[in-house]
């Protein structure tokens, strides 16, 4: 753990039965008076964006934007904020996924910097305080934690490359959890996000910027992860276990943004990326292999996740020693279960992937941010080696 | 210690890290290829806290790399929060990554061609710390393609222009 650390959350969380019915007050505390809706077109037609659009009351709507794809693209961001200037909109209020809320980042910061062009102000900690756009965002999936993250990844789709921006200037002003928002997920998104949120929380506890708060967030998220996944994944109606794996997401995102993700991560980032496949999935198949990959270094934090992995008992019944590949052992166990209900894949094989992309995936790999807080070394021999472990011949 | 004499350790160290680049990228091949990655002209600057000491570069497709003027903006500008913070790892009391993971400094442009510079800087210390210290910031120690007095020898007769 470094000598030194930091810890942002300035974000006021609104977590809860019937959290949505407060997002108009809480943007008009924040000064709203015309907000920017921005949604998908999914979640307009299966009808999640209509209880936040009803639940504004006498709050006028500016504009409702609901054409943002899978991934959140420079030209997205672009024409939304034309839109929120042409309609005269003064506030952001983002309903969605990991893309919708990495969207509305990217259109907050464009126009609180009142850049014309987002390149300029790619980088790491380097923007400096803008106009107050106030920004309210209600992820719809429990698994991204961009509701609490400082970090936005968007896509250049000209050059093919993808941005990263980190700076508390993305961050919501508010994020509201209400379970009525992911009810719907179907059972193998559940798993597949939910796999995400483990992943952010475990590598975040293990990352070389970890530290005291960020590890406090991150053990209670997997202890939430635990008790919660495997009952929304079979009973998608239960809002309780709803509820708690939006906490979890939530927690984990807090975590991972002050503390980073690893390994699993920078491959995952790059699996996406070069293969297209879907985040949570990569993450899914990649986590164990990656914790195997890092056990050399990290035995001890590994050893005491067991305790919120597998629950006191399995943790007081291992001897020390055996804790942390028995910690290895409970993700294999959890992502084998989800397997069976869900038919989440295992392996890279079953998802699609073809070996020969290894080396360009090595390659993008090696160049994420996330490579440089991993605790041991990302050497492009090592994520070969991963990739063909969970390629899964 | 004072922060001038501070900043004039972080202009010497510079200078090394300069010549170190110009001489590894003709004898050690990991560092030539990821060089070779950068697009041709790309520039880079370090700043070594406000006021401090700075070097600025672009990629040359011969030398490997090349002096820019201070002043000009740079596509990626890694800049240190403070003097001492720069001495810190220009010193090698700790790691690019852990500075990194302890706030040192922040990141003006693309964070993942700045992957590749950070991975050139750690092979640069390998050579130029004393191997006690480079396994005490490296996490992992790279193997020297050629000797560090060779590096030596050939950075001191290298123009720093
Ligand atoms: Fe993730």
């Amino acid at each position: 753990m470094s000598t030194y650390f930091e810890f942002t959350n300035p974000t006021k969380l609104c977590s809860g039965t019937g959290a949505a019915d407060n997002i108009a007050y809480e943007l008009k505390m924040l000064g709203a008076r015309k907000p920017m809706v921005l949604s998908d077109g999914v979640l307009e037609k299966i009808g999640t964006l209509s209880i936040v659009l009803n639940a504004l009351g006498d709050l006028p709507v500016g504009r409702v934007f609901t054409e943002i794809p899978r991934d959140s693209s420079i030209d997205t961001v672009n024409r939304i904020a034309e839109e929120y200037r042409d309609y005269g909109c003064d506030s952001l209020l983002a309903v969605g996924g990991g893309s919708v809320l990495d969207t509305a980042k990217g259109v907050r910061l464009l126009i609180s910097q009142k850049a014309d062009d987002l390149k300029t102000l790619m980088g790491c900690e380097s923007i400096p305080r803008g106009a107050h756009i106030p920004f309210v965002a209600v992820p719809t999936t429990a698994g991204t934690g961009s509701e609490a993250t400082a970090v936005a990844v968007i896509k250049d789709t000209k050059a093919h490359v993808k941005m990263e921006y980190i700076s508390t200037e993305l961050m919501p002003d508010v994020a509201v959890l209400d379970p009525r928002m992911t009810m719907t997920l179907p059972p193998r998104i559940t798993a597949s996000t939910g796999m995400d949120t483990l992943c952010h929380a475990i590598e975040a506890y293990s990352c070389i910027q970890k530290n005291p708060v960020s590890d406090a967030y991150a053990l209670t998220a997997i202890g939430l992860v635990r008790e919660n996944l495997i009952k929304a994944v079979r009973f998608g109606g239960s809002a309780k276990a709803r509820l708690a794996l939006a906490n979890a997401s939530f927690l984990a995102g807090a975590s991972f943004s002050n503390s980073m993700v690893g390994i699993v991560h920078a491959i995952g980032h790059a699996l996406g990326g070069v293969c297209g496949v879907p985040h949570g999935d990569a993450m899914n198949i990649l986590l164990p292999a990656g914790m195997m990959f890092n056990r050399k270094v990290c035995a001890d934090s590994y050893g005491k996740l067991l305790f919120y992995l597998a629950g006191e008992e399995v943790y007081e019944k291992t001897p020390s020693r055996k804790r942390a590949d028995r910690a290895i052992a409970e993700v294999l166990r959890l992502r084998s279960r989800l397997h069976t209900l869900t038919g989440l894949p295992q392996t890279l094989k079953e998802a699609g992937v073809d070996p020969a992309a290894f080396p360009e995936v090595a390659k993008t790999a090696l160049n994420d941010g996330a490579s440089i807080v991993n605790p041991r070394q990302v050497t492009r021999e090592a994520v070969i080696r991963i990739l063909e472990v969970c390629y899964g011949d | 210690m004072k922060k001038e004499l501070l900043s004039g350790v972080n202009q010497i160290v510079l200078e090394a890290l300069f010549r170190g680049f110009r001489v590894l990228y003709r004898e050690d091949s990991r560092v030539r290829k990821e060089i070779h990655q950068w697009r041709d002209g790309l520039t880079l600057k370090l700043v070594c806290g406000p006021g401090g000491a700075v070097l600025a570069m672009r990629k040359d497709p011969e030398k490997g790399i090349a002096r820019i003027r201070r002043a000009q903006r740079a596509d990626i500008t890694m800049r240190f929060k403070s003097v001492e913070g720069a001495f810190r790892v220009l010193s090698g009391q700790i790691g690019v990554a852990d500075a990194y993971a302890a706030h040192l400094f922040f990141l003006e442009g693309d964070i993942y061609q700045t992957m590749s510079f950070v991975r050139c800087v750690e092979y640069l210390e390998a050579y130029l710390f004393p191997p006690f210290m480079s396994k005490r910031i490296l996490k992992e120690v790279p193997e020297k393609q050629v000797s560090s007095l060779l590096v030596y020898g050939k950075a001191l007769l290298e123009s720093g222009r």
